[in-house]
């Protein structure tokens, strides 16, 4: 056994720290607390700042550099995410094209589709959104029935998708389409289309949150170009189960550091209202110990990359444990602050160091997107436990 | 960076679950655990010394073996998964503590040779909340009640916390037993006034603590790899509407919750264990952490082994119940969980 980073990778992370000191002017709370934002302004904030990292070669860190990458492993990308979560730096704008279109392009897209897409989603000029779930295909995916037909040198689009983020902020949208309504997996194609192609229609949806980060598309007759198929037709579930898997990627560590500096700011919340009695105490300590714990699985997951190991069900292990946590954790934050803990950020007298009713709200969305708690049981049940599968 | 155990860790790994297979199948474990006897077998003893187990972290300078906190979580964690009764924790943490300071007397090689057993004595209340008068030790002599000293009975040696000090009582001890719900362990209280020699300021026991906690941590994590296992095995083979009834996703979902808490305990022991070798400054919160994490961890996968296996699993001739049973010895000794959630706040500068 051995937890410490090498050092290089020790390396990385002094650089990186050093160059968020030099750049991160305020953190995102701080930002986020600023009334001179609004959604949009917070939406532009984080195009800058995705270019500012881009600039400094923090993008695409385990990429290829002939697409703009670094070229390193997914260890420096796991630092990255861990020191920016405990620098509190606001997140990128194009997560989705960074986060999984890249690595699809990568892995499965031709050499023009990766020059003409890769540099502008760097540099934030092209904002991704993903355009997988549907109104009757959540957690059960492969029955989505958006169709794509091909008609000469254009596929034609139909049907709808949901719950698609960055969707009212994005540019263009990667489809997953039916391509053959007789084959449930092998039916499906990964397509790329361009939001202001007529026909395509985004409406927004109002979240809990009362924020609009995620919409739903309709595709009415929408003709893209063959070209911007990726992948072979019939390819598209491959394609999608490769950008899941990055999807979840490695994240506990930076859950854990997020979660760390909100638990500081929750301790010392209590100290100042005077919460210190046994019960306030217990609570607060079953979330630093679970925390810890996130970490201490964080770490794992590190030393299993470092070790060049693919993370497999371990993601899935990693998800329900920072997802179900965020929400136990935020619970106990306004059960310990009380009912001033469900003030919205700007109203008279909130608590500034963390904004506790949205991250309440947001902390529902975790078990939701990306595979809900239920679909990384169903995955630990039958890839780890390899449980006999209920023959419907 | 690396996870995984080292070449030699995982022979030691290899090594003890080979020797704890052979030499401690449950079915004797279970004639150990239902007899009126000391709560575990001599010989059986006699060859954990002599295989080096006792002094696993005690300096080789000073007879030990000279390992780690992640060779004692091996170890350990093997115990607990084979159903190991005895005071083999509790020796370890006496060795460990013995190891802390000058040995004038020979108790510590004696113990290590398994030739005297020497224990903690901790306790001063049977119940939380009311703690009796801590023991005293003035003019070379010890006074006051401790209750569950574990394995007081076979003992010649207690290491008894006093109010300022850990001093040591030679036995034999007349120790009223303290029966409880889990034969794996042998509980009495002692009562002492007896002559007695210092060992030590209480601050002895800091290290000592932290090293019980990895190691019960650890033993629990065992014991939930067991209990889970059992699980899936028989939920693999007992039908009911016509399919194994590990076939229902209402407890497949369960099946992967006890997968989820059994692997972060994993990580938090090992973690913890490694952080302690390393003088890593997050030792003493990774320590706390873990124990009050696999306390409560493992009553979740300890509760569900028994409620999936049905009525079978409320008898005594399974096994799943001597296993229940151990964890909440485990996890209320060793640090109980609110003293290590109060231990991880404090770590934690909260």
């Amino acid at each position: 056994m051995d937890l410490q980073l090498s050092p290089a990778h020790l390396k990385f992370r002094d650089e990186l720290r050093a160059w968020l000191r030099a750049n991160l002017r305020r953190s995102w709370h701080d930002e986020l607390r600023d009334p001179a934002h609004d959604e949009n302004s917070l939406m532009q904030f984080r195009r800058r700042w995705q270019r500012m990292l881009h600039e400094a070669g923090y993008l695409g860190l385990d990429w290829p550099r002939e697409w703009g990458g670094r070229g390193a492993t997914a260890v420096e990308k796991a630092i990255f995410e861990a020191e920016m979560a405990a620098a509190d730096a606001p997140q990128i704008l194009n997560t989705l094209g960074i986060g999984l279109l890249g690595p699809a392009l990568i892995h499965h897209g031709s050499e023009e589709q990766r020059r003409r897409f890769i540099p502008p989603m760097l540099a934030a000029d092209e904002i991704w959104c993903q355009g997988f779930s549907e109104p009757g295909a959540g957690s059960d995916l492969a029955s989505l029935k958006t169709t794509a037909v091909l008609d000469g040198d254009h596929f034609v689009l139909n049907g709808q998708k949901v719950w698609t983020t960055f969707g009212p902020w994005a540019d263009w949208i990667f489809v997953l389409a039916r391509t053959d309504p007789r084959d449930r997996y092998g039916g499906i194609s990964f397509i790329l289309c361009k939001l202001d192609t007529p026909g395509v229609t985004v409406r927004p949806l109002r979240q809990i949150t009362g924020e609009s980060e995620f919409g739903e598309v309709f595709f009415e007759d929408v003709r893209v170009p063959r070209a911007n198929l990726v992948g072979q037709i019939g390819e598209g579930w491959r394609i999608a189960m490769t950008v899941l898997a990055y999807e979840r990627g490695a994240v506990g560590l930076a859950m854990a550091n997020r979660y760390g500096r909100d638990l500081g700011a929750l301790a010392a919340a209590c100290r100042e209202l005077g919460r210190t009695d046994a019960a306030s105490r217990e609570k607060l300590g079953r979330l630093v110990v679970e925390n810890e714990v996130l970490r201490a699985a964080g770490v794992r997951m590190l030393a299993t990359l470092a070790e060049g190991r693919a993370p497999g069900a371990e993601s899935s292990i990693e998800k329900i444990m920072w997802s179900e946590f965020d929400k136990r954790f935020r619970e106990t934050a306004l059960d310990l602050l009380g009912p001033g803990g469900q003030l919205l950020r700007h109203a008279p007298g909130a608590r500034s160091e963390v904004d506790w009713a949205r991250e309440y709200l947001w902390s529902r969305a975790g078990t939701i997107y990306s595979g809900s708690s239920e679909v990384q049981r169903n995955i630990i049940a039958k890839r780890v436990l390899e449980l006999p599968q209920d023959g419907r | 960076m690396r996870f995984a155990l080292s070449e030699d860790q995982a022979l030691l790994q290899r090594a003890t679950r080979e020797f704890f297979a052979a030499e401690f199948p449950m079915a004797c474990n279970r004639r150990v655990m239902e007899a009126d006897g000391p709560g575990f077998e001599p010989a059986g003893w006699a060859r954990l010394a002599a295989m080096g187990y006792l002094g696993l972290t005690v300096p080789a300078a000073r007879g030990g073996q000279g390992l780690g906190a992640v060779e004692l979580a091996v170890v350990l964690e093997e115990a607990g998964r084979h159903g190991v009764p005895g005071p083999l924790l509790d020796v370890m943490l006496a060795a460990a503590l013995l190891a802390a300071a000058p040995d004038d007397t020979g108790l510590l090689a004696d113990v290590l040779a398994g030739r005297r057993l020497a224990v903690l004595a901790r306790a001063d209340a049977l119940y939380a909340g009311a703690p009796g008068p801590a023991a005293t030790f003035a003019g070379g002599r010890v006074r006051g009640t401790k209750y569950f000293v574990p394995f007081a009975g076979s003992a010649d040696a207690l290491l008894v916390t006093t109010a300022g000090e850990v001093v040591v009582a030679e036995g034999p001890f007349a120790a009223v037993p303290l029966p409880t719900f889990d034969p794996a362990q042998r509980f009495a209280q002692v009562d002492l006034d007896r002559a007695a020699t210092r060992l030590g300021p209480l601050e002895l026991l800091e290290p000592v603590d932290q090293l019980a906690a990895v190691g019960a941590s650890a033993m629990l994590l065992g014991i939930m790899q067991t209990l889970l296992d059992t699980t899936i095995a028989y939920t693999r083979t007992r039908h009911a509407f016509g399919k194994p009834i590990a076939a229902f996703q209402a407890l497949q979902h369960r099946m992967a919750d006890m997968l989820v808490r059994t692997e972060a305990t994993r990580a938090a022991v090992y973690r913890a264990a490694w952080c302690l070798d390393t003088r890593d400054p997050d030792a003493a919160l990774a320590c706390a952490a873990a124990k009050a994490w696999a306390g409560d961890a493992a009553r979740l996968v300890a509760g569900e082994a028994i409620q999936m296996h049905g009525g079978i699993g409320f008898t005594w001739e399974l096994d799943v119940h001597f296993h229940v049973k151990r964890v909440k010895t485990l996890e209320q000794h060793y640090g109980a969980t609110s003293a290590q959630l109060e231990r991880a706040l404090v770590a934690a500068g909260y």
